[in-house]
């Protein structure tokens, strides 16, 4: 997106550039940090934080939409999917079996040849680098006549890009299958057990406050995503986390017995084929797979009405699938504590 | 002044940072990711209002409300670690006393 912010500088030096710098820095630090860390809960903690500081960085260079991404899946979702795994695994790393030193080699290298290939890249933010060349300007200057979506970042995700969206949601889709194939413990039937944080009245009342306005966050993200920041991806794994949060307080059981399992799992494959079925039908219309201006009369609604059911798609099955990973993790880790 | 708020984040980011990695305990490193992730949703709104796109107040509250998520499941598995550890305490003093 076009930066409209006004610049501010403190003795000559650009407050942008000072964060950028100091982010960087804490980054370096968190990520040797999580190198050195023997235990393995403290990684998976500090890899929270350098997801934070990514997505903090990630605002700084104006990437909303991104930083968005991360702040769901890399700060959220990607550290309580770790913790489940850490609680089936333990806690401390294995000694070394494979020779460090060859490694650090081997890293070593591949470090001083992406140095060099640093030395031809242009200059970092350089208005005349070859990708602010290419296809941008047309997506910048162009997009509001073709497309009239305000959000430029939506309307290159899921109209100019509608293929590599398409793919993206199948490779979700796909994670989902194979979460389910390894970890398929969904026939198992627990005892009723009481619900794991049944005395934290706390937590309990919050949530329950919580929970109604994340989906109706994770709603307008969904439905916002044309105008603001947002989408179907952040959009799903908003919802996915109030799923979450309701089953790690209030039990999987109870969980279980609100979302059908059977009817998560259809609606991952629903969304695909809801994708999927909006480039058929803009071909049925004789254009282009994909090609939303086929959907109405007026282009620039076909567009419009392709982006909110392409982006629905999305939506739904990232929010199923990821409510099935968490489910199938759970219930795991559920099914080796009762064996203990 | 949004300028000095940022400089003052960007400083108690550096004090939980570090905090994180000397953490005697995994609790440290636990609360000072919270606190971390507090700071960051503080730094986003001010850097919207900074750049004048209070737009960003959108990520800042995706923020607040995933850190909400996190830290119910860190607590969630720090309460079974401590319940696996008082287990375990409570079996070695059973075996030192009648296990003899």
């Amino acid at each position: 997106m076009l930066n409209v912010g006004s610049h501010c500088a403190i003795g000559g030096l650009n407050i942008d550039f000072l964060i950028n710098i100091v982010l960087l820095g804490f980054l370096v630090c968190t990520a040797l940090a999580i190198v050195f860390t023997k235990n393995l809960l403290a990684s998976a903690m500090l890899t929270g934080i350098y997801s934070l500081l990514t997505a903090g960085f990630f605002v700084v260079m104006d990437a909303v939409d991104v930083a968005f991404t991360e702040a769901s899946v890399g700060a959220g979702i990607a550290t309580i999917l770790m913790l489940s795994t850490l609680k089936l695994t333990g806690f401390d790393e294995d000694p070394a079996r494979h020779n460090v030193k060859a490694g650090l080699l081997a890293v070593c290298g591949v470090g001083v040849l992406l140095l060099y290939g640093i030395v031809d890249m242009p200059v970092f933010g350089s208005p005349t680098a070859p990708v602010h060349m290419h296809v941008a300007p047309h997506y910048i200057y162009q997009s509001m006549a073709e497309i009239g979506m305000p959000n430029i970042v939506t309307s290159v995700l899921a109209s100019y890009r509608g293929y590599d969206t398409f793919g993206e949601t199948v490779v979700v889709f796909t994670a989902g299958i194979g979460v389910l194939a390894l970890l398929g413990a969904s026939n198992h039937v627990p005892q009723s057990r009481v619900a794991p944080m049944s005395q934290h009245i706390i937590l309990r009342v919050v949530s329950k406050v919580l929970i109604p306005p994340i989906f109706l966050f994770a709603l307008y993200v969904q439905f916002h995503g044309d105008y603001g920041p947002g989408g179907g991806f952040q959009a799903g794994v908003i919802f996915a986390a109030a799923i979450i949060l309701y089953s790690m307080i209030f039990g999987l059981d109870t969980a279980r017995s609100v979302i059908s399992q059977p009817l998560i799992r259809l609606l991952s494959a629903f969304g695909v084929m809801l994708y999927g079925c909006v480039g058929i039908v803009s071909l049925l219309n004789g254009h282009n797979f994909l090609d939303y201006s086929a959907l109405a009369h007026d282009p620039l609604h076909g567009q419009h009405y392709g982006i909110l059911l392409v982006e629905l798609g999305v939506g739904i099955t990232v929010a199923s699938v990821m409510i099935l990973i968490f489910f199938n993790f759970a219930s795991r880790v559920d099914m080796v504590q009762e064996e203990q | 002044m949004f300028v000095a708020a940022i400089v003052g984040l960007l400083v108690s980011m550096l004090f939980a940072l570090v905090r994180a990695f000397l953490g005697p305990t995994i609790y440290d490193t636990i609360l000072s990711v919270n606190v971390f992730g507090t700071k960051t949703v503080l730094l986003i709104a001010v850097f919207g209002f900074l750049m004048g796109r209070p737009d960003f107040l959108d990520i800042a509250l995706v923020y607040a409300l995933i850190n909400f998520v996190g830290v119910v499941a860190v607590a969630r598995l720090a309460q079974s670690l401590l319940r696996d550890k008082v287990a375990m305490l409570i079996a070695c003093v059973c075996d030192s006393q009648w296990d003899c």
